[in-house]
């Protein structure tokens, strides 16, 4: 039978992690994209609306529309700056 | 080599470890904190980073750099943690047989690494502290003057 949820880590990084914290376990409906989940973060925190993000899974950048599997590591990014 | 350091870069053995008896160039670039940014005096600057994404992500450019250009071995290193004023931040070397193709993908890596690995600016100023990068998509940025900059810090 199909996972009916799945278990994900949510990590969050530079302004993100300052204004959410690290993040951490959370479960999801199966079936919810990465989109979603940080759909359900800006519901509660719409300020952080005008920061353009990107999405992470498992250290591959993603589209915002990928499915979430159990077991995957959700990182949400600002506008990354490294360098000099 | 690709490493993500709390460290000083030793931009020496970063130059080393692409050494290569098929190489007749080494390109270099190290990339330092700079004391003003638009007009702002940076007291202190420090970097975050998805530490083992970053490395993998580093790897990744350099696969792509190989197949643009023949060049022979690549090494990318970059601090985080506080860095102080001067010091090296990032160093890239590239070898390649010839100095063209070492000097374009090296230019090349650390366009690429601004864009796309994932590490964060985080500058401290006497009025506050901005996370290069995060105000994208948000209002104007401020204007060249340290005294408008230090009013519309968050």
């Amino acid at each position: 039978m199909a996972r009916v949820q799945v278990r994900v880590q949510v990590r969050y990084f530079a302004t993100l992690r300052e204004q959410l914290g690290d993040g951490g376990a959370r479960r999801v409906r199966a079936g919810t994209t990465v989109g979603a989940v940080w759909e359900g973060v800006l519901a509660e925190r719409p300020g952080l609306r005008r920061l353009q993000v990107r999405f992470a899974v498992n250290e591959h950048y993603v589209e915002a529309d990928r499915v979430l599997q159990d077991g995957d590591e959700v990182a949400v990014f600002p506008p990354v700056s490294g360098g000099c | 080599m690709y490493e993500i350091t709390e460290q000083p870069i030793d931009v020496g053995r970063v130059a080393a470890a692409v050494g290569d008896p098929e190489a007749g160039a080494v390109a270099t670039f190290v990339g330092t904190t700079r004391r003003t940014n638009e007009g702002r005096s940076v007291t202190k600057l420090e970097y975050e980073a998805h530490v083992t994404m970053a490395r993998q992500e580093m790897r990744r450019l350099a696969a792509r750099a190989r197949r643009r250009w023949p060049i022979r071995k690549v090494a990318m290193v970059h601090r985080i943690g506080v860095v102080p004023l001067g010091e090296a931040s990032v160093a890239i070397a590239v070898s390649a047989p010839h100095r063209g193709e070492a000097f374009e993908a090296c230019h090349w890596l650390i366009d690429r690494l601004k864009e796309i690995v994932p590490i964060w600016k985080k500058e401290h100023y006497r009025g506050g502290t901005v996370w290069i990068g995060a105000q994208r998509g948000g209002p104007p940025r401020p204007h060249r003057t340290a005294r408008t900059a230090r009013r519309d810090l968050p």
